[in-house]
């Protein structure tokens, strides 16, 4: 019998996750930034709704207070730091249930377009030949049309089909259903290229080999291994997600104004903006900007790090 | 068939059809292929290790992938005739690439325990904990590596983990494809003798592949020869060596250089290998056979039954026991 | 040595590292031999050893992480490491050819192997157009490609693995060098394409009496090959020695682990494997002492403690407190 080999010394040094986490954050101070504000921000979003009223229903207005600057220039009040909409809603609360609004449409359209893309990525190339050409062949026709002008049509057909009357939820569904669709391609061929290369690894073969079906490989086998890229492109795509659907209501066919997003706030400040009230559509601007931003910069460096062909030259 | 029969393949062929643009398609035009596995005829016995060789590209991966059932033969049948009860006997294969054959996202507990859960070998968490722990001294790790992940080990313990799971399949047939050609020579000797002990123990029946002459020679009781898909001799491991049938059988042994320093010969095979695309005509091997005439250029030789049990594909029955025969033919200058 | 002939190339404690992280780890550990004229060094090891990187240290071809910082150089009379990166540039190619494991390396897949060959021969040796042509036409006809006139104008990719590595050949030995670097040149082919290839390069060798540096992880090819072998292990050299005597009278254990570790028929026809435990250790992770000392059965504590200089004896030299007695097969 051979003796006992001992674990190799060439082996990685095993670190706690807490110092490994330090570790990257101090090689990467742009992308931990960039995290540091979407945190900030989603706590803003989601924790400030939860200590004042909802503006957008009628208790919350006060129209005496309308108009008001933010709170540095004169005639600026110190209950408004941000300064107040033409209907006297306070920017700052106005704007964290804008955002709510985006960041959970966006949240809820990628992982649409997530489970769409990535199922129909999985089936064209694990199985493969003639079902793998049509699903292809029906992403390069989709890929032909602007993803917004897509979700356009995408929610103009719906409305047409539901009619005018809705309820909120069902507003948003509409809008979370035309972003998702209009964005499924792009992780279907990421997850259909990936899938390609790992159905034809060993350890695959050994699993079927072993008896396991085509369904237990992929769930168990193949999914963990494709995963880590698309996640990636989520990342990046949170943020489009979001800016479409600004871009949407913005165009007044996305969030209705009673539940509003980002989008339909800065829609709504854009009226005011020839008469000098600049505030209430920048604000909602610069916040979105910013969280877009910082969405997309941590993505990228994601990629990055999970890109196989850098990984392990560090 | 006798009753010692286990795996038996029966003029076993595989074309891998090129991959044909929509113009091909509606062309019709058959281009037909690489067959890779071209009339393969092959028995192994309960037991007995079979090895197999030849050079790169001639097939051995793909007869392997056959045998696994991992792709269906074009044409003739592979059977494993019914043993005593009756089902299909259990197969469990090893790999040449020991980065590609775990998956990186397993621990090594979950990747050893995979056969074990498919099949039910143990029941309960701790039962199967325990087989796994047995399986990794057996291989020569320690149960303390179970919840490590593969990027862990080198590539010696990885082959190692691949042989513990294969062995977790509690297989009746083990399938080994050049399972130590990607590992250096003193690491290549750990994993040799480890496998030969589990032969001896476990009562395995294997079909062994590799590219190497003497590897082949240490593991199997019996050798088929492939050369461009063809299987061209077949011989117990101390016939192959010591009395060869097929010149192509004799070239090969001859031509990897062994350690002895007195005789510093080399010994090369005239011309080069021919694609397997198109392999030549008549025999695969007379563009390079140095006892060629004109009928092995125009008609495929037979395949012929030696008094040991053996077979060989030529035409003539030469006497190649002896190395330094050769005329001087083989030494045209190409490659 | 009092009455050697004076080297050809001579190395004396080459020492490599690599940066890793800011973190300096030793990749070669004071590497030290000599090639004569006309010989064939064999330096042989298993993945990792460091072969390549004494290869590509001695012509200057180590790029970061990976940095010489120790160490002589001298290529008879010359000191290479203390050349300047231009006039690296014409030893590389001129006096010191190369050979790589995958032709490709060394071939531009966008011209004709004839115009490399011309290149070659042009930036060397300063001959004239036609000279040039008849001189690289003469090289392709001598590594044995068929209708060199044909071959001339081709393509790497036109060509087999084996022919590719012919005309790689040809391009290392067609300006006339004092010494050709082989690193693993057939390691990359089939068996049968393999002595092809090394037939090749010992014709060659006996015509022009060229010196060559072979590495190999192959100890067949080395017992055809070399006239001396020097074997490396974690980056340091274990034991120098004529090839004779290195397979029959090894004075380092790990050589002769090394030598029955490879499945090969003895003269019986008998079949012999025998394993050295464990591994060798990886980058930074050398145990203090004799790197050897983990894996060998002659360790005693002095091997733990201290590295062993490397001890020059009769023709042979080797690092190890406690080495191998000759004995008689
Ligand atoms: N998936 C495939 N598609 C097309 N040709 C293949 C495929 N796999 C192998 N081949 C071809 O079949 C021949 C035999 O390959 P293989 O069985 O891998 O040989 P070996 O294992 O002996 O090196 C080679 O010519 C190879 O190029
Ligand atoms: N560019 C590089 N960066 C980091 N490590 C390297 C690099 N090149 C080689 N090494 C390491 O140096 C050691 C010796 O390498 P090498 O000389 O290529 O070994 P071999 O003997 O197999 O030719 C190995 O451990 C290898 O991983
Ligand atoms: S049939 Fe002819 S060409 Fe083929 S191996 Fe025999 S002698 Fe050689
Ligand atoms: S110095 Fe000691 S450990 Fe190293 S090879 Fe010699 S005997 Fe073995
Ligand atoms: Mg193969
Ligand atoms: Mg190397």
């Amino acid at each position: 019998m051979t003796p006992v080999v001992n674990t190799p010394a060439a082996g990685p040094v095993r670190r706690s996750r807490g110092a490994k986490l330090l570790r990257a954050m101090r090689r990467a101070p742009g992308p931990t930034l960039c995290a540091i504000v979407i945190i900030a921000l989603l706590i803003y979003a989601f924790v400030v709704p939860l200590f004042s009223l909802n503006p957008f229903e009628f208790s919350g207005m006060s129209v005496l207070d309308s108009f008001i600057p933010p709170a540095w220039m004169a005639d600026g009040s110190p209950d408004f730091p941000l300064g107040t909409d033409d209907q006297g809603r306070n920017l700052i609360t106005a704007m964290a249930y804008g955002m709510r609004t985006s960041i959970i449409v966006g949240f809820l359209s990628v992982t649409i377009g997530l489970v769409l893309g990535g199922s129909l990525g999985l089936i064209a190339g694990f199985v493969g030949g003639k079902v793998d050409a049509f699903i292809m062949r029906v992403a390069d026709v989709q890929l032909a049309y602007p993803a917004l002008l897509l979700a356009m049509i995408i929610d103009g057909a719906a409305r047409a089909v539901l009619g005018t009357e809705r309820s909120v939820g069902t507003a948003i569904a509409i809008v979370v259903m035309s972003i998702g669709i209009a964005f499924w391609v792009q992780y279907a061929r990421t997850i259909r290229s990936s899938v390609m290369i790992e159905r034809d690894q060993d350890y695959v073969s050994a699993a079927r080999i072993t008896g396991r079906s085509n369904l237990s490989i992929i769930v168990l086998h193949i999914l963990p291994n494709v995963m880590a890229p698309v996640l990636v492109i989520a990342t990046i795509n949170l943020g489009i997600a979001i800016i479409t659907e600004a871009t949407l209501s913005f165009l007044g066919i996305g969030i209705p104004v009673t539940s509003p997003s980002l989008g339909t706030l800065i829609r709504n400040g854009n009226n005011f903006l020839q008469s000098g009230e600049w505030w209430i559509s920048v604000w909602p601007c610069l916040i979105l900007v910013l969280f877009v931003v910082s969405v997309n910069i941590l993505g990228d460096h994601l990629r990055d790090v999970y890109n196989p062909r850098l990984r392990g030259r560090s | 068939m006798s009753a010692s029969d286990f795996l038996i393949l029966n003029h076993v062929s595989k074309v891998y059809r090129r991959n044909q643009s929509l113009l091909e398609r509606l062309k019709k035009n058959e281009t037909g292929g690489t067959k890779a596995v071209s009339d393969v005829s092959l028995t192994v016995h309960h037991g007995e290790t079979m090895g197999l060789v030849g050079e790169s590209g001639c097939g051995k991966s793909t007869l392997a992938r056959l045998v696994s059932g991992l792709m269906a033969p074009t044409s003739g049948e592979i059977s494993f005739p019914p043993n005593a009860f009756g089902n299909k006997p259990r197969l469990q294969m090893i790999f040449q690439d020991p980065y590609s054959s775990l998956n990186g996202r397993w621990t090594i507990e979950d990747i050893i325990a995979e056969p074990i859960r498919v099949h039910k070998l143990r029941n309960g968490r701790t039962a199967v904990r325990a087989r796994v722990d047995e399986l990794l001294v057996q291989v020569g790790l320690s149960a303390a590596d179970a919840e490590k992940y593969p990027q862990e080990f080198s590539g010696g313990q990885r082959q190692r983990i691949c042989i513990a799971r294969a062995l977790a399949g509690e297989p009746e047939f083990l399938i080994l494809d050049e399972p130590t050609s990607a590992l250096d020579v003193s690491v290549q000797a750990q994993i040799l003798n480890l496998l030969r002990d589990l032969q001896k123990n476990l009562h395995l029946t294997s079909l062994f592949i590799t590219h190497n002459l003497s590897v082949v020679r240490i593991m199997a009781d019996r050798i088929g020869v492939m050369y461009l898909g063809e299987l061209v001799e077949e011989a117990t491991s101390e016939e192959l060596f010591h009395k060869p049938r097929h010149p192509y059988t004799r070239l090969l042994i001859d031509a990897a250089p062994d350690m002895d320093t007195s005789d510093r010969s080399l010994h090369p095979i005239a011309g080069e290998l021919p694609n397997p695309a198109f392999p030549p005509s008549g025999c695969r091997f007379h563009t390079r056979c140095p006892f060629a005439q004109d009928i092995c250029r125009n008609t495929v030789p037979p395949q012929k039954a030696t008094e040991t049990g053996g077979m060989f594909r030529c035409h003539f029955d030469l006497d190649l026991s002896n190395a330094s025969i050769f005329p001087p033919a083989a030494k045209v200058k190409t490659a | 040595m009092i009455n050697a002939p004076a080297p050809l190339l001579d190395v004396r404690d080459l020492t490599v590292t690599i940066n890793r992280d800011g973190k300096l780890v030793t990749a070669l550990d004071k590497v030290s031999f000599f090639v004569n004229p006309g010989e064939v060094l064999g330096i042989v090891g298993e993945s990792g050893a460091g072969k390549s990187i004494t290869g590509a240290a001695i012509i200057d071809l180590l790029v970061p992480p990976l940095k010489r910082t120790g160490g002589t150089i001298t290529l008879a009379g010359t000191r290479l490491d203390q050349l300047s990166p231009k006039a690296m540039r014409s030893v590389r190619g001129g006096r010191i050819g190369f050979v790589f494991q995958d032709p490709m390396t060394s071939l531009n897949p966008v011209i004709t192997i004839g115009q490399q060959l011309c290149d070659t021969i042009q930036a060397h040796l300063k001959l004239g157009g036609n000279q040039t042509k008849k001189r690289a036409l003469d090289w392709l006809d001598r590594v044995g490609l068929p209708n060199p006139d044909v071959q001339f104008k081709r393509y790497p990719h036109q060509l087999s693995g084996g022919m590719r590595q012919r005309v790689v050949i040809a391009l290392a030995l067609c300006a006339d060098p004092a010494l050709v670097i082989a690193d693993e040149p057939t390691t990359a082919l089939d068996v049968s394409v393999q002595a092809h290839i090394l037939e090749l390069l010992r014709d060659l060798h006996r015509e022009s009496n060229v010196s060559m540096m072979l590495i190999t992880h192959d100890l067949g090819v080395i017992a055809k090959m070399a006239d001396r072998v020097a074997v490396l292990y974690a980056g340091r050299v274990a034991e120098i020695s004529p090839v004779g005597e290195l397979f029959n009278a090894p004075k380092h254990p790990y050589t002769r682990g090394l030598i029955r570790a490879t499945p090969m028929p003895s003269a019986t026809g008998e079949m012999r494997l025998d394993q050295i435990p464990g591994a060798m250790p990886g980058l930074g992770a050398v145990p203090p002492g004799c790197a050897f000392n983990p894996r060998c059965f002659r360790a005693e504590g002095d091997c733990r403690a201290t590295i062993p200089p490397l001890y020059h004896e009769e023709s042979s030299a080797f690092s190890c407190f406690h080495p191998l007695e000759r004995v008689t097969a």
